[in-house]
């Protein structure tokens, strides 16, 4: 048989194998976690946001702006070799540090999102649930949130994009995610072809990357678009 | 329990190396700022122009970098490149991918700042007898560049952040200098608690000033 497709060279299979077994579903799991644990605490403190405590909401600022402020690697740093140091517990693996490094900048965006879109609900909302005898929880469970979520969805999928690109900031910890895999590949490559192929090893990382945020950029105007 | 105890000889053993590092940090930034703020101006008003061929060019580049993280794109340069041939110094790396990633959002930032100009001040410029080129840098750019001056800002506060990734191709900035020092005497609250509370006073103080100069720079509501 003659290959009308010229044929791969020979590092090629086990090098792909490795990041797609291996590093994809490790990005997609830091990833799926930060954005739960992002979206969960993110709403829950933007909302705590808009009540009328003074002290409480400082304190949620304080959250807010600190996690914004850092780089998203010196907060992986911190949780990641800082912590242990202060208590036994709290020594966590790459993978578990990343995701709460990720969840502690993704759910300060995400708290800030939800104060603006909680505070955009009509006043009358509130006023008109309150009247039907709802208490603060009930208003904002089954009344003003749904209302607001709708209004996040954009910005949540673009923090989805941001959360799924900075997985890549794990590697630098030496969680087995896309990157790290590209990388320890272009390593072992170094030994047994003499060549680290990182070219080609880097630019299919972007490529991967770019084949999963695209289409979600995509869609996070759409929506933009479509539910403002 | 947590124990908090700061052993303050530790920074005048490495304050000044510190110190160091934070300048190292500081001239990326600027660099990148500068050259990112020059990239998206361009740009962004060849974009909003629709200049044939460089706009199409535009938007491909600001889709490539906004849809890859930063990190595979400082590999792709410091690590890659040189299978081509091409290798370039930690230094030009840093100063190179963060500015080409700043660069790309400011695009966008200003193309949307240039856009919002309703297009009656742009036939005004033209019935006064301006140019293209004159209506551009004494009508467009006045307004449009105001109204791209919030989102851009928040773009330069991200060309400080992500200098701290520069840390994986061994450039002495704050965090890759940080990281070294507690590699080699550990003593993990100072070294991080520096590293963090350096980030926060140089992050915080440029909202600061963006709030200053926001409410100093607003457009009249005459304008809008």
């Amino acid at each position: 048989m003659v290959a009308l497709i010229p044929s791969l060279p020979e590092w090629v299979e086990p090098v792909a194998r490795y990041m797609f077994e291996v590093g994809l579903p490790g990005t997609l799991r830091i990833a799926g976690l930060a954005l739960v644990g992002s979206a969960v605490i993110g709403v829950v403190l933007g909302t705590l946001l808009t009540v009328d405590s003074r002290p409480l909401r400082a304190a949620i600022r304080l959250y807010v702006e600190v996690w914004r402020g850092l780089p998203i690697l010196v907060t992986i740093f911190v949780v990641f070799f800082a912590l242990p140091s202060a208590s036994d517990a709290l020594r966590f693996d790459a993978f578990t540090a990343a995701a709460i490094g990720l969840t502690l900048w993704g759910s300060a965006q995400v708290a800030e999102a939800t104060r603006g879109a909680v505070g955009s609900i009509p006043r009358e909302q509130h006023e008109a649930s309150a009247a039907l005898g709802f208490g603060w929880l009930g208003r904002h469970r089954y009344v003003i949130l749904p209302q607001a979520l709708r209004r996040l969805l954009p910005p949540f999928v673009s923090l989805l994009v941001n959360i799924i690109q900075n997985t890549t900031i794990a590697q630098v910890i030496g969680a087995a995610e896309l990157l790290e895999t590209g990388e320890r590949s272009a390593e072992r490559l170094t030994f047994t072809t003499l060549d680290t192929h990182a070219l080609e090893i880097y630019g299919a990382v972007a490529v991967v990357f770019f084949l999963i945020s695209f289409p979600l950029t995509r869609l996070a105007a759409y929506l933009e678009k479509r539910l403002i | 329990m947590l124990a908090v105890t700061v052993d303050w000889s530790y920074f005048s053993t490495y304050g000044g190396e510190l110190i160091a590092a934070i300048g190292r940090t500081l001239l990326v930034s600027v660099i990148a700022v500068v050259g990112a703020a020059l990239v998206g101006l361009v740009l962004g008003a060849a974009r909003a122009h629709r200049i044939p061929v460089v706009s199409q060019l535009a938007a491909i580049y600001v889709e490539v970098i906004r849809n890859t993280p930063i990190l595979v794109q400082i590999f792709f340069v410091f690590f890659g490149l040189p299978s081509v041939g091409i290798t370039l110094d930690a230094f030009t790396v840093a100063c190179l991918t963060i500015t080409v990633w700043g660069g790309a959002f400011n695009t966008e930032n200003f193309r949307a700042g240039f856009e919002a100009v309703p297009n009656r001040y742009r036939e005004a410029g033209a019935a006064l007898g301006f140019g293209r080129m004159r209506t551009f840098l004494d009508v467009t750019l006045p307004i449009g560049g105001r109204i791209a001056l919030p989102p851009s800002i928040n773009t330069f506060i991200s060309v400080v952040k992500n200098t701290s990734l520069l840390y994986v191709i061994g450039y002495q900035e704050l965090t890759y200098t940080a990281y070294n020092i507690n590699a080699l005497s550990p003593r993990t609250l100072e070294s991080f608690g520096t590293l963090a509370v350096a980030y926060l006073v140089i992050v915080w103080t440029m909202s600061g000033l963006i709030r200053l100069l926001e409410s100093r720079l607003a457009l009249p509501t005459e304008a809008r």
